[in-house]
């Protein structure tokens, strides 16, 4: 073995030691945290999920879907409703919800993802506020503005409520495999198509790739884990309303993670969820009254210093040995 | 089958408006032929080239290759039918280091690996061929306009194409940066690779084409021997001008 190859396993080793470490370090801190933790953090996990399925679309394939919640809602509606009406087991409802919303990307993607820029981010925004006034006016199916309830318990729950513990492992075991595609995209002959796509797509196509097929498929599969990750948020949530499962909100914090720890790596948007959670949680707690506004203002000047993401900065800084934050600025901004 | 051309074209016409940008352009391009396309600008060639390409639907007319008929074809299919180009305005995949903009190539390539470190190392000998070996990690925004050029011609050749288009490979290249790409170009030639070459430089044309075909408002104005083509009253004429012309008859 020749020792650029060594090198080269080693450094593909990295990742697989540290994941490790880290699932190790969630199972021994889940004994460790009262209950309130536990959801604090489950959430943090789930929005490492949401972060690497936004990443799919917008940051390899570079299309910014802003209305990605949309799949979270309809996963999540999906599940209710199987859940509730059918009797279906969770399990089953989960794999289901993520199918649902893989064939609702593939729908829509295809007239969508003609659309560049801006036009496509608006076509999204479009559909995700569209299908929340769906959901609003089909009462008898999915109960409406009223909400939807899941059964937990009971002889006509089929699956029993998960608990704290539970739901911590859950959201763990989603943003593990969440990490686990974008890894695998991320160093595959699709991903690298995804990545020409970004970059040029008449480019793209001129060197054999199926650019509608693999935009389309992109698409899906993002929104195939954003839809898993609604199912099990509105299993933990229990009782469920449009405005919170089809709510703007959720997308832009998606959008945020990826931009700001640096979009198209799967590093960034690990680090973005994980530091603006913990930003955002920091501040709460010491500043009250401001901390929003306070959030606010450190994401206006990170976007600023470093457009391209924490993750892309430190790399391109590794490469050119230059990490002048006033070279970075000149490089994106002028 | 050997007869049949690897690329035949067929009243091909592409309007926009109602402008003709490319009409009625039928020729043949046999097997392993260099095939030079040279006219003044606007004249089409570009045009032409996105017509075969796939980046361009044509209005009228059919394009077959190697006997298949490939009109109104996704780019994607004509390349994986064996048909590389490159672009006037450059396109490279400035987010990926230039050993990854050729192992996009390779990966997509019909009969290409499908394991990312193969197709990176593969990458290595299409940079050292044309000339870019070492450069691998580099950026694309960190090259010189010749780099480009090169890196540019690379990513087509990582598609392993049995018909080459190549638009304006050289411009902006100084005459000294020339000649490596006209042996490539014959290097190719020996492997039994078509290429059409789209170039304003005319020495480049002469020296590499076994023929050429001039396009003047998107029509077939003359093909035939590179010296005579060059030569004939009517190509100066669609170059320099009647006046010009003239004088050159009188001269003669």
């Amino acid at each position: 073995m020749s020792i650029s190859t060594q090198m080269k396993t080693r450094r593909s080793l990295i990742p697989i030691a540290l994941t490790l470490v880290a699932v190790v370090l969630a199972l021994v801190l889940k004994s460790h945290l009262p209950g309130g933790e536990l959801r604090a953090v489950a959430t943090i996990f789930m929005f490492i999920a949401l972060s690497q399925a936004w990443n799919i679309i917008g940051g390899f394939t570079g299309y910014a879907s802003f209305g990605q919640v949309v799949f979270f809602g309809m996963g999540g509606y999906f599940t209710a409703v199987v859940m509730l009406k059918w009797n279906f087991s969770f399990w089953l409802a989960l794999v289901l919800s993520g199918c649902f919303a893989a064939l609702f990307a593939i729908l829509i993607g295809q007239p969508l993802l003609k659309l560049k820029g801006h036009y496509f981010a608006i076509a999204t925004l479009g559909v995700a506020e569209g299908m929340r006034e769906v959901v609003i006016n089909l009462p008898d199916l999915t109960g409406g503005g009223a909400g939807i309830s899941v059964p937990i318990a009971g002889k006509f729950a089929k699956t029993q409520y998960l608990g704290d513990g539970g739901f911590y492992l859950l959201f763990l075991a989603l943003a593990i495999f969440a990490l686990g595609i974008g890894t695998l995209v991320s160093r595959n002959k699709f991903g690298y198509g995804l990545r020409a796509i970004h970059q040029n797509e008449d480019a793209a196509a001129a060197v054999g790739i199926n650019t509608v097929r693999s935009k389309v498929m992109a698409y899906a599969l993002s929104a195939f884990i954003t839809g898993i990750v609604g199912a099990s948020y509105v299993f933990q949530q229990i009782t469920i309303f449009p405005e919170r499962l089809f709510d703007v909100e959720i997308t832009v914090l998606m959008i945020m993670m990826v931009v700001i720890g640096g979009s198209g790596t799967v590093l960034g948007p690990l680090v973005g969820a994980l530091g603006l959670q913990f930003v955002s949680e920091y501040l709460r707690q010491h500043f009250t009254n401001a901390h929003t506004f306070i959030l606010g203002g450190i994401i206006i000047v990170a976007v600023i210093l470093i457009p391209q993401g924490a993750v892309n900065y430190l790399r391109e800084g590794r490469r050119t040995k230059d990490y002048s934050l006033l070279t970075n600025i000149r490089k994106y901004r002028l | 089958m050997s007869d049949v051309p690897l690329l035949e074209t067929r009243g091909l016409t592409r309007r926009f408006g109602s402008f003709d940008a490319v009409s009625d352009v039928s020729f043949s391009v046999g097997k392993g032929e260099i095939l030079g396309v040279i006219g003044p600008n606007g004249a089409g060639k570009s045009t032409f080239i996105n017509l075969v390409s796939g980046h361009l639907k044509p209005t009228k007319g059919r394009v077959l290759i190697d006997g298949k008929d490939m009109t109104g074809a996704a780019a994607w299919d004509v390349a994986r039918a064996g048909v590389a180009r490159t672009f006037q305005i450059v396109k490279p995949f400035n987010g990926m280091t230039v050993r990854e903009n050729i192992a996009v190539g390779i990966l997509y390539e019909r009969h290409g690996t499908n394991r990312l470190s193969v197709a990176l190392e593969l990458a290595e000998e299409i940079l050292a061929e044309v000339g870019l070996a070492g450069s691998g990690d580099r950026m694309p925004g960190e090259l010189s306009t010749a780099d480009i050029r090169r890196l540019e011609f690379a990513k087509a050749l990582a598609s392993k194409p049995r018909l080459l288009l190549l638009d304006e490979v050289m411009a902006g290249l100084r005459p000294t940066e020339i000649g490596p790409s006209l042996e490539l170009i014959l290097k190719l030639k020996q492997r039994g690779t078509t290429v059409i070459v789209v170039e304003h430089v005319m020495k480049a044309i002469v020296a590499v084409s076994d023929r050429v075909l001039v396009l003047a408002q998107g029509k077939v104005l003359m093909q035939g021997d590179p010296h005579e083509v060059l030569a004939d009253p009517r190509v100066i004429e669609v170059y320099l001008g009647h006046r010009y012309a003239k004088r050159q008859k009188g001269d003669s």
